[in-house]
C-alpha cells in the first residue's frame, strides 16, 4: 500500500475558533473558505455549499452572532471568533424554538437548503423577535429553496415569531 | 405525533426526515468521506464547437499532491464508448441516429464545459491548481446553436460520424386531421416558443466511486434520483457487471429530473477510481452545474389548429422542435420530448384530430435532460392556443375554456391516444377557480385599474397529468419505469421494515409510506422504519423516484404489501392462540381476540416465535414474517386541475407581481396534505422563475451567458406569492388504490395561467405573448416602453 499522503503539501496556518460553544483548534491553509474549514476541518457537514459565490445562502453561519455566507469568508478570518452552525443550536434530541416552528410547519422538503434558513432565522429573531411577512420575506431574501415555493418556511418563521410574543419577548 | 388509532392517511404528520435535516445530521453526497478518498475535477472547454488538436497534462501530472491526470485518450482506454439509451433499446429507434461518445472529449469539444481531462488530487484545491497548469490547442469550429443553425446544411456536423444534425425525427397523427379543417369555420395559427431553462436543485451533482480490487466490487456513493440506473448503464460503460456494483444515496439535495440519468463524469469518476484503486470523489461546484449538468425545455411549435365559430378545436397540426443541445442523456435521451410533446398535447380538451411532426435537433449545448413534467411544452401549447383562439374570435376565455374541456362521463370517454378520461374533474375545477377569482367580476375592475394608469391581468390553465393515469385498454404490462416493487417485514422487536425502491429527494416517503401502512397493518406510526437508498436491499428499478408515480405505485405496493402481511400476522396468531382468524384484530402492534383484549400477541413476540420457534407453527404455516409485493397501479385515474392567477404588469419596469394565485387541483386522496402542498407550491414556483427570470441563455456564438446565480436568476421569498390550494372532490377509480402523483402538476401548467395573465394585462398595447420567457426587458419591449432592439 502506498502511503498517497506523503506527497500532501504541509497545512499553512493553526488556528484557533470557538464552535457551538466549544473552543477547537486546527491547522488550515490560508485560502481556506470557512465553509470548507467548518465541513472538512471539524466535520461539520450541516453547513450546505450550494453556490459558493455568496447568493443561495445555504451556507450561513452566524459569526458572533451575525448571519455571515460561510462560503465568502476564509477560516482564518474567524480565528479567535463565536461561530454557531446548524448543528450548534439544537439541544441534545430537542430542537430548538426555529427548528421546531420549521418542523410543525412541515417548511422544508429536501433539506439541503435548510442550515442556511435555520441559522438566517435564528439571527432575524434575535434582533427582532416577531417580525411581519414583509420583514420576513425581505430577510429570507438571501436563501434560496428550489423546492418549497417559500410559504411553508414563512409559515415556520411566523409561527416561531408568535410564540416568541407568547412567552413575553418584545416584539 | 397523531394519536394512537387515529387514522394515520390523510392527517399532517410530521415529516419523519425533519429533525435530521433541521439539525446538521442529513448525510448528502459530499458529506461523506472515505479512508484515502482523492477528489477529482474536470477541465472543461471554453469554447462551444472546436476540434482538439493537443492536450499537454504534464505539468499538471508533475504537481505535488496530483494523484493522476485522465485525458480522452486515457479514457479511450479505459472504458467503452456509448450510445445514450443503450440500456433499453432506445438509441437502435428507427428514426433516430445515435452517435457514440467518451465520458472526456477525444477528438472534439460540443459545447462550453465539454469535460476534457480529469485531475485527481489529495484535496479539491489541490486538483483546482492542477488545472491552471494544463494546456489546450483547440481549433474553433462553426458553432450550431439554434434551430435555424441545426438545420443548416451549411453547418458542421457536431458529431462527424452523422451527416447532420438531426438527432430523431418523428411523424404521428390521431383521427380524422382533413376532416376536421374541412368542417372548420376558422384556422387559427401561431408559432410558440419555450425558452432553455433548467431544474437547478440546490444540491449540484456529485458522485464518490470506490473500487476494491481484491473483491472486485464497486461501491457509488451517489446524488440521484435513481440508484438501479447507474447499476444498469454503467457496466457496458466501464466494464464492471452489475453485481458487483452497490450503489449508496442517502439525503439527496433535489432533482427535479435532472438526476434522472447517468452523467458522462459519472463514468469518468468511476473509470479514474477504478484505475486508481482508491476512493474518487467529485463535487460539482455551481458553474459547472448551470453549464453542464443539464438543460430543459428548449422547444417551438408551429401550430395550425382547425376552430369552430365558438371556439372548439376540431383539429390541431402541430411541427415541434426540441433543442436537445450535444450529448443525448442517458438513458433516456431528450430526444423522447419530439413524441412526448404531440402525444400529452390534447389534455382535457375534446379535441378530434391532431396531426405532428416534430424533431430533436443537436446543438452546440448543454445536454438536455428532463426536468418536471418533462412534457410540458405540450400543456403551454394547447392552453396558450385556447387563449389565442379566444382572443380571436372575441370569446372570454374560461368560455372557450368550457366549451373544449371534456365533461366527466360524455363523449369522448378517451382521449385520442385512447385513454380514458376516466374520472376527470377539469370542468369541475374551472368552475371552482373561476369562482373564487370572481372571473365574471374581474373586466370591470381591470377597466377601473386601466383608467388609473395600472395593468392587472387574469389567466387560467387546466391541465390532466399520467401518474401513471389510466391504461389504454387492451394494452397491458408495465410502462417504461416499470411496476413498483415493495418488500415489507416484521424485524425481531417488533418494528416494521419497509424496502422502498422510491428514491426520495424532498417528497418525504419516509412519512408518506409509513402512514399507509400504518393504517393497513394496524400498527403504530413511530413504529415503521422506510428503507431506501441502498441497491443491496432495493428493489430493481430504472427510475427510483420521477414522474410523480409514488404516491399512485409505491403507495399503492405498500397498502397491498401491508394487507398481505397483516394477513400473515393473523393467521400466524390465530394459530399459536388457537383462535379463528376472523376473531382476530390488529391494532397498535398488538393481535388480540376481538373483545378479550387480555388474549394479544405483540408483533415483537409474533417475529420472536416465527424466527426462533418454528416448531411451534402448524405445518406448512409461513414461517415469515415478510413480504414482497409488486404493483402494477391498478386502476390508476388522472391528477389534474385548474390554475388561476391575477398579476399586475408595471409597464415602466416591467415587474409583474401576482395579487393572487389559486390552485384548484384533484390528486385524489392525499395521504398527507402537508406534503402535497409543498409539492403544488414548489412546482407553481419553479413556474414563476421560468416565466419572470430564468433563461439558460447562449449567446450567438455558442457562449454560456448564465454561468452564476447572479446570471441564472431564481425566484427568492420576494418573488413568490403566497398560492391558495383547494381541492375538487375526487371521483375513485380504483377499488383501494386513489393516491395520485402531485411533483408535477404546480409546473406544467402554471406557465400558462401566468402567460396568459400577463398577456391580459398588456392587452391595451396589442401584445400576444408567443413565448414563454417574460422577463422585465421583455415586458418593457412589447409595452413599447422600451424600443425592441
Ligand atoms: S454557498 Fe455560500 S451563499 Fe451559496
Ligand atoms: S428544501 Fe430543497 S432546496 Fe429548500
Amino acid at each position: 500500500m502506498t502511503d498517497h499522503r506523503a506527497n500532501r503539501p504541509a497545512p499553512g496556518v493553526e488556528i484557533e475558533l470557538v464552535v457551538n460553544g466549544a473552543t477547537r483548534s486546527a491547522a488550515t491553509e490560508d485560502r481556506v473558505t470557512l465553509a470548507d474549514f467548518l465541513r472538512e476541518g471539524l466535520g461539520l457537514t450541516g453547513t450546505h455549499l450550494g453556490c459558493e459565490h455568496g447568493v443561495c445562502g445555504a451556507c450561513t453561519v452566524l459569526l458572533d452572532g451575525e448571519a455571515v455566507r460561510s462560503c465568502l469568508m476564509l477560516a482564518v478570518q474567524a480565528r479567535g471568533r463565536q461561530v454557531t452552525t446548524v448543528e450548534g443550536i439544537a439541544d441534545g434530541d430537542d430542537l430548538s424554538p426555529v427548528q421546531l416552528a420549521f418542523r410543525e410547519s412541515h417548511s422544508f422538503q429536501c433539506g439541503f437548503c435548510t442550515p442556511g434558513f435555520v441559522m438566517s432565522t435564528v439571527a432575524l429573531l434575535a434582533g427582532n423577535p416577531n417580525p411581519d411577512e414583509r420583514e420576513i420575506r425581505e430577510t429570507l431574501s438571501g436563501n434560496i429553496c428550489r423546492c418549497t415555493g417559500y410559504e411553508s418556511i414563512i409559515e415556520g418563521v411566523l409561527l416561531a415569531a408568535r410564540r416568541n410574543v407568547e412567552a413575553g419577548l418584545p416584539g | 405525533m397523531e394519536a394512537v388509532g387515529a387514522r394515520s392517511i390523510g392527517a399532517r404528520v410530521m415529516r419523519v426526515e425533519d429533525p435530521r435535516i433541521l439539525t446538521g445530521r442529513g448525510q448528502y453526497v459530499d458529506d461523506v468521506t472515505l479512508p484515502g478518498m482523492a477528489h477529482a475535477v474536470f477541465l472543461r472547454s471554453q469554447v462551444p464547437h472546436g476540434r482538439l488538436l493537443s492536450l499537454d497534462v504534464s505539468e499538471a501530472r508533475a504537481l505535488p499532491g496530483v494523484v493522476a491526470v485522465y485525458t480522452g485518450e486515457d479514457i479511450a482506454r479505459l472504458t467503452t464508448a456509448a450510445q445514450a439509451g443503450a440500456v433499453s433499446g432506445m438509441n437502435l429507434s428507427p428514426d433516430m441516429k445515435s452517435p457514440s461518445f467518451h465520458s472526456l472529449a477525444t477528438d472534439k469539444v460540443r459545447h462550453v464545459g465539454d469535460p476534457i481531462a480529469l485531475v485527481v488530487a489529495e484535496s479539491r484545491y489541490i486538483a483546482e491548481d492542477a488545472l491552471e497548469l494544463i494546456v489546450d490547442d483547440i481549433e474553433m469550429l462553426d458553432p450550431v446553436v439554434t434551430y435555424e443553425d441545426a438545420l443548416d446544411p451549411g453547418k458542421p456536423p457536431i458529431f462527424d460520424e452523422l451527416e447532420d444534425n438531426v438527432y430523431l425525427t418523428a411523424e404521428m397523427a390521431f383521427g380524422d386531421i382533413d376532416a376536421a379543417f374541412a368542417e372548420a369555420d376558422r384556422i387559427v395559427r401561431a408559432s410558440i416558443q419555450v425558452h432553455r431553462h433548467q431544474p437547478v436543485p440546490m444540491e449540484c451533482r456529485g458522485l464518490i466511486a470506490a473500487w476494491d480490487p481484491s473483491a472486485e466490487h464497486l461501491t457509488i456513493h451517489a446524488s440521484t434520483q435513481s440508484p438501479h440506473m447507474l447499476r444498469m448503464v454503467l457496466p457496458d460503460q466501464v466494464g464492471i457487471p452489475i453485481e458487483s456494483i452497490r450503489v449508496i444515496a442517502r439525503d439527496v439535495g433535489g432533482g427535479f429530473g435532472l438526476k434522472n440519468s447517468v452523467t458522462r463524469e459519472d463514468v469518468a469518476i468511476v473509470a479514474a477510481a477504478k484505475d486508481l484503486g482508491r476512493p474518487v470523489k467529485w463535487t460539482e461546484d455551481r458553474l459547472e452545474h448551470l453549464a453542464t449538468a443539464g438543460h430543459a425545455r428548449e422547444e417551438m411549435a408551429d401550430l395550425e389548429a382547425a376552430v369552430s365559430a365558438d371556439g372548439v378545436l376540431l383539429g390541431v397540426r402541430m411541427d415541434v422542435k426540441v433543442n436537445i443541445g450535444a450529448y443525448p442523456s442517458d438513458p433516456f435521451p431528450g430526444a423522447m420530448q419530439a413524441y412526448t410533446i404531440i402525444m400529452s398535447f390534447q389534455g382535457p380538451t375534446r379535441l378530434r384530430a391532431l396531426a405532428g411532426t416534430s424533431a430533436a435537433l443537436f446543438s452546440n449545448k448543454a445536454t438536455y435532460v428532463a426536468y418536471r413534467g418533462p412534457w410540458a411544452t405540450a400543456d403551454f401549447l394547447r392552453e396558450r392556443l385556447l387563449d389565442i383562439v379566444a382572443d380571436e374570435l372575441g370569446i372570454d376565455p374560461l368560455d372557450v375554456r368550457r366549451r373544449n374541456y371534456v365533461v366527466r362521463d360524455e363523449p369522448p370517454l378517451a382521449m385520442l391516444t385512447g385513454r380514458p378520461f376516466a374520472g376527470v374533474t377539469t370542468r369541475e375545477s374551472v368552475e371552482q377557480a373561476a369562482g373564487l377569482m370572481g372571473w365574471d367580476a374581474f373586466g370591470e375592475r381591470q377597466r377601473a385599474a386601466r383608467r388609473e394608469g395600472r395593468y392587472l391581468g387574469i389567466g387560467m390553465a387546466s391541465y390532466l397529468e399520467a401518474a401513471p393515469g389510466p391504461r389504454v385498454p387492451g394494452q397491458d404490462g408495465p410502462d417504461i419505469m416499470g411496476y413498483e416493487t415493495a418488500h415489507l417485514s416484521i424485524e425481531a422487536g417488533g418494528q416494521v421494515v419497509i424496502v422502498t425502491r422510491q428514491q426520495p429527494h424532498g417528497q418525504g416517503h419516509e412519512t408518506t409510506l409509513a402512514q399507509v401502512a400504518a393504517d393497513e397493518l394496524g400498527v403504530r406510526f413511530e413504529d415503521i422504519t422506510v428503507r431506501y437508498g441502498d441497491t443491496d436491499i432495493t428493489p430493481m428499478a430504472i427510475v427510483g423516484t420521477g414522474g410523480s408515480r409514488a404516491a399512485t405505485m409505491a403507495n399503492g405496493a405498500v397498502l397491498h404489501a401491508s394487507r398481505e402481511l397483516r394477513g400473515k400476522v393473523i393467521s400466524l396468531a390465530a394459530d399459536l392462540l388457537e383462535a379463528n382468524p376472523a376473531d382476530l384484530e390488529l391494532a397498535a402492534g398488538v393481535v388480540s381476540v376481538k373483545g378479550s383484549p387480555v388474549v394479544s400477541l405483540t408483533l415483537a413476540e409474533l417475529a420472536r416465535v416465527a424466527s426462533d420457534e418454528p416448531h411451534r407453527l402448524p405445518a406448512g404455516a409461513a414461517s415469515d414474517l415478510a413480504v414482497t409485493r409488486t404493483y402494477d397501479g391498478g386502476r390508476s385515474g388522472w391528477s389534474g386541475g385548474t390554475h388561476c392567477c391575477i398579476v399586475e404588469v408595471d409597464v415602466e419596469t416591467g415587474i409583474v407581481s401576482f395579487e393572487r394565485y389559486v390552485v384548484v387541483e384533484d390528486c385524489g386522496v392525499p395521504v398527507n396534505p402537508a406534503i402535497v402542498e409543498g409539492q403544488v407550491r414548489g412546482g407553481v414556483a419553479q413556474a414563476m422563475g421560468a416565466v419572470l427570470l430564468e433563461h439558460a441563455a447562449y449567446g450567438e456564438d455558442g457562449q454560456y451567458l448564465a454561468g452564476s446565480f447572479m446570471d441564472y436568476l431564481l425566484p427568492t421569498t420576494t418573488v413568490v406569492p403566497r398560492i391558495e390550494i383547494h381541492h375538487v372532490q375526487t371521483v375513485p377509480t380504483d377499488p383501494d388504490v386513489n393516491f395520485r402523483g402531485v411533483g408535477e402538476g404546480g409546473m406544467i401548467v402554471a406557465p400558462a395561467a401566468i402567460v396568459g395573465a400577463i398577456e391580459d394585462a398588456l392587452r391595451p398595447f396589442g401584445v400576444r405573448a408567443l413565448e414563454q420567457h417574460l422577463p422585465p426587458a421583455r415586458i418593457v419591449e412589447l409595452a413599447g416602453t422600451l424600443r425592441p432592439r
